[in-house]
């Protein structure tokens, strides 16, 4: 065939027109954008639980993706900005509030008991992902903060593991104690825990403070800060915990903890991570509450969902989504592939149902959140705008402290007064 | 099928169209015409990716854009919260500086080292200035920040080194007061491109008057000072000026190096690192489009300053 300049146009055309069919065609399909933060563990988890919810509604397709903690926050505030938002968003205690008041988020209240039957959810969770009277989040599993403890560490050195009543005097002595015995090379009892801001917040409850009021202000004073910073300053005078240049490499991952970096026995995270640390530390771990303030001291700790799932605001068909995220938290076989990898399931049934089935990780993490007891006080309210800013002044005074550049005193006064700007800034 | 047909028609008929009217317009077309088109992808992406967006951004400086509100106008509020009220702005632009005046002169220094003795007619030239090259094309990926991650941290590859000798080391990249020097030798390491720049400029000097110096008896020290960096002079001040800009520019070591931090105690806060924790961090666009706004001015006023240093340093031949 003879190729002629009408004939290449008329192909063109007919090219673009059929691509315009199919693309027609495609868009019959409901489409489900799903985007999470979290290791590779959790994607593989979370895409097979993808693909059952498409095998069992045909004409629904839904697109996984997953970033690291740190880039999943740009690269969700650009889509939402770009009018691209994925339709089912894992969100967290700390921005659901920011999300949820500019309008970036569905609230889900329309759904609840038609698609979305949470009714066996725990009432507290349930509005822990409510702002402003209005449900935008649904928890995946709730969790609690907690200390990783390498109990092989502590064995080496001689000293007995932390229990519940472990005191902060009790730490420091241990602590001290397992730097001394110097079983390995550069090796310290803690980690430098005065720039954790949930450490931080679990000592201030337990002397009956918090970090925010409900209204968003500071709850906290220069004495409790300065008090918090002299705490840590005896314990590094004593080298019950890691010196400053060795806590500065802690980037608050999994990998850069002193506890995953062999320079510390024992880290503070959540229990929730307990699986992702124990896949990076050869020695076994256990997971204990944070050492008390007082042996009879109460309520430092709280169950809180560990992420929710929200629908976008911009999602073409809301309950579509409504309908996946019930999917996610309350299918049996769902609940099967996700296990307690984003913590404990808030749903009753699925509690009963993971149970049996549970290794002996996933036991520990489900019995040391469910058993805090009176150790686990009140939910405190979502963290207010400039919360992560916040978070961020007291790692950087704690440097200041630990660095030499500030005493106790001034740090707690710096922090203070940095934290109050921020937060009036909002 | 008969649509299609119909369309292809059209277009056609308007190609046939064409020449008849709007003579001088398609008179530039005719003779220019291939020119725009090959410029065309250029022209493109300059407008639509650094023009068009350069623009907005200078008009949310003046908005409290927030990435997911639309923007309301703030006036010059941000601007002067920068101006006065704003400690992390000078602490980011003093690191940043620090780090320019550190990084620039030394590696300056070490890429016009290299480049004479590369300059020395040794056999293989080519590949050594590749495998030299080699850092530069490397330094800036976040592999490299990583590794030197690794080559710094507390019980990395320097301390162990360093150990061979009984001295025992901090945790370099993690210390308020060793951080900055990390990032510097990663820059200086990264001498590739101002060297091959040099080498260029070496060769432009003629050999007969090192062979004059050498007959009147100049030593070879002798001989850099008066004959080589006189007459090396331009090229050092493009290097110097190129480099600048790209110091103030430095994001990606510091990101890595720190985990987007700037720490420890805000020590490798970069200018640039900062400004990208206003605008993704802290959802405030408006502001950092405005710190960017102040960047642009800095390096102006540097390179401008550059400008007019020169004429009192900068021999030209011709």
């Amino acid at each position: 065939m003879r190729m002629t300049r009408r004939s290449v146009l008329a192909g063109g055309a007919a090219l673009l027109s059929y691509s315009m069919l199919a693309s027609s065609a495609l868009s019959q399909e409901a489409r489900l954008r799903v985007l999470w933060w979290g290791s590779q563990a959790r994607a593989d988890r979370t895409n097979k639980v993808n693909q059952l919810f498409q095998s069992e509604n045909p004409g629904v397709s839904t697109n996984g993706e997953f970033l690291g903690w740190s880039d999943y926050w740009p690269r969700l505030a650009t889509q939402v900005a770009g009018r691209n938002a994925p339709d089912i968003i894992q969100m967290d205690y700390r921005y659901i509030v920011e999300y949820a008041r500019r309008g970036a988020l569905a609230p889900l209240d329309d759904y609840l008991g038609s698609v979305l039957k949470v009714e066996d959810f725990d009432k507290v969770q349930i509005e822990g992902g409510s702002v402003d009277g209005k449900l935008y989040g649904v928890s995946l599993g709730a969790n609690s903060a907690a200390m990783m403890v390498n109990t092989v560490a502590f064995e080496e050195a001689g000293v007995d593991l932390p229990t519940p009543e472990t005191t902060w005097d009790d730490m420091a002595r241990i602590g001290a104690e397992i730097t001394k015995a110097g079983k390995r090379k550069g090796f310290y009892g803690i980690a430098d825990g005065s720039g954790v801001e949930p450490l931080f917040e679990n000592w201030l409850r337990q002397r009956g403070k918090a970090l925010f009021t409900k209204d968003g202000k500071i709850a906290y004073d220069a004495n409790d800060a300065a008090d918090w910073f002299a705490m840590w300053a005896a314990m590094r005078e004593a080298q019950a915990c890691v010196p400053p240049d060795i806590q500065a490499l802690d980037q608050y991952t999994v990998e850069t903890s002193p506890l995953s970096l062999g320079k510390a026995a024992a880290s503070y995270a959540h229990s929730n991570q307990f699986v992702a640390y124990q896949g990076v530390n050869k020695d076994k771990l256990a997971l204990n509450n944070f050492p008390l303030i007082s042996k009879d001291a109460k309520g430092g700790h709280y169950r809180k969902p560990s992420m929710f799932f929200s629908v976008s605001a911009q999602a073409k068909d809301p309950e579509l989504g409504a309908k996946y995220v019930n999917f996610f938290v309350k299918d049996p076989k769902a609940a099967e592939i996700l296990g307690v990898e984003r913590g404990v399931p808030e749903s009753a049934a699925v509690r009963e149902q993971l149970a049996p089935t549970l290794d002996e990780l996933g036991r520990a993490m489900l019995d040391y959140v469910s058993g805090l007891g009176a150790l686990a006080g009140a939910l405190p309210p979502p963290p207010p705008s400039g919360a992560g800013e916040a978070e961020f002044a007291l790692r950087t005074v704690a440097e200041q402290v630990s660095f030499g550049q500030l005493d106790a005193k001034q740090g707690g006064e710096t922090l203070v007064n940095e934290v109050s700007q921020i937060l009036s800034r909002g | 099928m008969a649509a299609v047909q119909d369309s292809a028609v059209a277009v056609g008929a308007g190609a046939k169209a064409r020449p008849a009217a709007q003579g001088r317009l398609a008179a530039i077309w005719t003779k220019h015409g291939a020119g725009y088109m090959f410029l065309l992808p250029w022209l493109v992406g300059f407008f639509a990716l650094t023009l068009g967006p350069a623009v907005a951004s200078f008009y949310l400086s003046f908005t409290n854009f927030d990435l997911i509100r639309s923007a309301e106008w703030v006036g010059t509020a941000n601007y002067v919260r920068i101006a006065t009220a704003d400690p992390k702005f000078a602490a980011s632009l003093k690191v940043t500086i620090v780090y320019v005046v550190l990084s620039v002169p030394f590696k300056l220094a070490f890429a016009l080292l290299v480049a004479i003795l590369l300059n020395r007619g040794i056999k293989g030239l080519t590949f050594y200035r590749a495998i030299f090259y080699l850092p530069s094309l490397l330094g800036g990926s976040v592999a490299i920040a990583v590794l030197w991650r690794q080559l710094f941290a507390g019980d990395g590859l320097v301390n162990s080194l360093l150990a061979q000798f009984g001295i025992e080391g901090p945790s370099w990249i993690s210390h308020p007061d060793y951080s900055i020097w990390t990032l510097v030798v990663l820059s200086v390491w990264q001498f590739g491109s101002p060297m091959i720049i040099f080498l260029a400029g070496l060769r432009q000097i003629p050999t007969d008057m090192y062979e004059a110096a050498s007959l009147d008896g100049a030593s070879k020290f002798r001989q850099f000072y008066k004959i080589t960096l006189p007459l090396l002079t331009p090229v050092i001040f493009f290097n110097a000026v190129v480099q600048t800009i790209e110091a103030f520019k430095a994001f990606t070591p510091a990101f890595i190096i720190s985990g987007g931090t700037g720490g420890p105690i805000n020590s490798t806060l970069f200018y640039t690192l900062y400004l990208y924790q206003e605008a993704f961090g802290n959802f405030r666009m408006g502001y950092a489009s405005a710190l960017a706004w102040i960047l642009v001015l800095i390096i102006g006023l540097f390179t401008a300053f550059s400008f007019l240093t020169s004429r009192y340093w900068v021999h030209y031949d011709d």
